[in-house]
């Protein structure tokens, strides 16, 4: 006994030194290296590049950039079409990620039970998140084709004529919504089909027997078993509706009248078409400012529920 | 054994190939040329075939096309190269970004390469139509040559006139005339139209282009051609012009609602869903390989005169292209501009080739002889003007697309609109104006 606690000792003293690196640390460092090489001059060096840029513009026409203080962040909100990318951006968050969320569930639950069927259609419900957002945005363009696109075909034998579908500034939002809730629910509904497994099937059991029917059973039984899922894919949901514009770019250009303008395509606009590197740069703070709040108290919900789980 | 005699042949192969490749002694100048694609993916191909043939007329020099996608994907991906500190030695730009580029210090002028020609600037500008040197001289230097151009053209499905009981030779000339045919050809089923008189494409970009053939064909001028800030949006002529169009969607109904974008409108042309169309000559291929139907096309009607902007793309070289491959560059952009290559390249695109002589060519005599639509978009250039071209020439053209979809979207009147985009234009170009016009002596 006495020896062990001398061994023990004796060891403590020997490592004192913590400052000298562990071989470990050492070996895990090396080997980590090239990827913090790439992390850091693809990722860390862009992001305090544009912290930079975000403090600095043209001060004269054809100029060099020079220090100018808050100056991009102040024109930033007072552009009103950086305000009505905001007001667009969050109208598309609620309109599309609450749906896809819904309808995810719908189809997790009919098809939840494996069989042939079920499989072909998970399959199917599936098959939009193949395709490249670029790739269904052109297809969707054929579909809102005006006289000559398959929507308004098929409306014109009822003796319907649709609207323009991306060129009325009242509806082209509602239309790029509505491609990214049939790209969205299919693979939103991946992460249910696999949250319902860890649903216990005597809970249902027992819920039958107390005479529960089909809504208080999704009420008090699923929903709560799925609480952790519903925030991971809400997190995974408000990323998209932020960073996913490929869709504005092909269809609309953020048109009618900045009418589908989302805040991404609305950084593009300032760095590329404005040519004010600034500006672009303090929208993309502002943006990712959101995103982590966004995230920060999705995950932290998250975390409460798997707790509330647990106890 | 046999790897022996392998890398032996080798070797042999290696070594004739040294003493036969004259490039060899001295190692060729390397180009990139950016170049966009703004019709279809057949070009990009034809330009490849292009290019090689000029690096097999000129060995001293390698040149690379490099394909850049849009006018737009262009003009990114140049400055991010020029970021970068590679610029490509040539670029195919498009006409009306050359003022904000030379504002902003990123082309240079050709002034020094045509002067070592032996020429002079007008000389050198005088082979080309002189409606394109306004997007192309800029303070009297030469900072582009016109690659390819066009025009806004009126297309009318001439089946549709004859159907309509209408003269199929005689195609509207002025406003007055294409509203009575709009409404003539206008099909309806109830409420329902089965077929639109008349459609223009009004998507960014597109639709600022054709309100300012509307604009001129009103008498306006849209913009300061001499002077990057400023622009005629609240006037009289650009009103009229407006509200012209503005009429056709809700008071004569021959036009949709809303915005329509450039492909909506040739895909409603070629399916017979619009009579006539107000779209560019560069998509004339386009409609003649595609268009089930005898067409024609005429110059775009006039309220008070003829006149039109031009479109299309000049050839510039990035600041910070020197010695040899500027050099290259300059024979490269002279090759590609010549007659013979203008007028090739004319007949593949549709759009009109920018140096007069390539129409004096047997070939292009004989393709407009078969193809007449042809010969009237470049009939049409002696009545163009240039395209419109300020400091921030995007978004100052965005202020005024935006309030024409409202236009015709019914949100606001012409007059109202007109207002809001010359306020938001004149903010957007008042650093510039503060620093030029603005900018007087204080004491």
């Amino acid at each position: 006994m006495a020896q062990a606690v001398f061994t023990a000792n004796e060891a403590r003293e020997w490592s004192a030194p913590r400052w000298r690196p562990r071989r470990s640390t050492v070996l895990a460092f090396a080997m980590l290296a090239p990827s913090l090489l790439f992390l850091a001059l693809f990722t860390y060096w862009p992001v305090v590049q544009v912290l930079w840029q975000s403090f600095h513009g043209q001060i004269r026409v054809g100029g060099p950039q020079a220090y100018v203080g808050f100056d991009n962040f102040l024109k930033l909100f007072a552009d009103p079409a950086f305000r009505k990318a905001l007001a667009n951006n969050l109208v598309y968050a609620l309109g599309t990620v609450i749906p896809s969320l819904v309808l995810a569930l719908g189809f997790a639950m009919a098809l939840a039970r494996s069989s042939r069927v079920n499989a072909l259609f998970r399959a199917l419900f599936f098959l939009p998140v193949l395709i490249p957002l670029v790739a269904a945005a052109s297809i969707f363009l054929f579909l809102f084709l005006p006289n000559v696109g398959l929507l308004d075909y098929h409306l014109a034998k009822l003796a319907i004529s649709g609207p323009n579908w991306l060129g009325d500034p009242d509806i082209a939002l509602w239309s790029i919504m509505a491609l990214t809730i049939w790209k969205n629910a299919g693979y939103y509904m991946l992460f249910f089909l696999a949250g319902l497994q860890a649903v216990p099937a005597d809970a249902y059991e027992a819920a039958i027997l107390d005479g529960a029917g089909p809504w208080q059973r999704l009420r008090y039984v699923t929903l709560p078993y799925l609480k952790p899922t519903i925030g991971f894919v809400l997190v995974i949901g408000l990323l998209n509706v932020v960073t996913q514009v490929d869709h504005v770019f092909v269809l609309t250009k953020g048109g009618p009248s900045d009418s589908t303008n989302l805040l991404l395509f609305y950084v593009y606009q300032q760095a590329v078409e404005n040519y004010d590197a600034g500006r672009a740069a303090a929208g993309t703070l502002v943006m990712l400012a959101l995103l982590l709040v966004v995230t920060a108290s999705s995950l932290r919900t998250l975390e409460r529920s798997f707790g509330e789980k647990d106890a | 054994m046999t790897t022996t005699r392998r890398s032996l042949l080798a070797g042999a192969a290696f070594a004739t190939s040294f003493a036969l490749s004259p490039a060899f002694a001295q190692a060729p100048t390397e180009i990139e040329l950016f170049f966009p694609v703004p019709v279809d993916g057949q070009l990009a191909r034809d330009m490849a075939a292009l290019i090689k043939e000029f690096n097999t007329a000129h060995p001293a020099i390698k040149a690379t096309p490099v394909y850049t996608g849009s006018y737009d994907e262009t003009l990114i991906k140049t400055r991010a190269a020029m970021k970068a500190g590679k610029p490509p030695a040539a670029v195919i730009m498009s006409a009306n970004f050359l003022l904000d580029l030379k504002i902003e210090g990123e082309i240079q002028s050709m002034d020094a390469l045509i002067k070592a020609d032996g020429k002079s600037n007008d000389q050198f500008m005088g082979q080309f139509f002189d409606a394109l040197h306004g997007n192309a001289v800029l303070d009297r230097q030469v900072y582009g040559v016109p690659f390819h151009n066009s025009t806004p053209l009126l297309y009318v499905n001439t089946d549709h006139l004859k159907e309509a009981g209408l003269d199929p030779d005689k195609l509207p000339a002025n406003w007055e005339e294409l509203v009575t045919t709009a409404k003539k050809l206008t099909k309806r089923e109830g409420d329902r139209v089965t077929r639109w008189g008349m459609m223009m494409p009004s998507n960014y970009d597109y639709g600022g282009w054709i309100l300012q053939a509307l604009t001129h064909s009103n008498g306006g001028q849209w913009f300061n051609v001499d002077y990057g800030g400023e622009v005629y949006y609240d006037t009289p002529s650009m009103l009229g012009a407006l509200t012209f169009w503005s009429d056709l969607v809700s008071r004569h109904k021959v036009h949709p609602a809303g915005v329509q974008a450039g492909g909506a409108v040739s895909s409603a042309f070629l399916s017979g869903q619009a009579s006539m169309m107000l779209l560019s000559t560069g998509s004339l291929t386009h409609i003649r390989n595609n268009a089930k139907f005898p067409y024609k096309v005429a110059f775009v009607p006039k309220n008070v005169k003829n006149e039109v902007p031009i479109g299309g793309a000049s050839l510039v070289i990035p600041a910070g292209v020197e010695g040899e491959r500027r050099k290259a560059a300059w024979t490269l952009i002279n090759w590609m501009t010549a007659p013979e290559k203008s007028g090739w390249w004319s007949r593949a695109t549709g759009y009109f080739a920018p140096n007069k002589a390539a129409y004096d060519l047997p070939e292009m005599k004989e393709f407009l002889a078969k193809n007449p639509d042809a010969g009237i978009a470049v009939s049409q250039l002696a009545f163009a003007k240039p395209w419109f071209a300020t400091y921030k020439t995007v978004p100052v053209r965005k202020a005024i697309e935006d309030e024409l979809a409202a236009v015709l979207s019914a949100k606001k009147t012409p007059k109202e609109a007109l207002v809001a985009a010359q306020k938001q234009a004149d903010e957007i170009m008042r650093p510039y104006v503060e620093q030029t016009a603005l900018k007087l002596p204080t004491n």
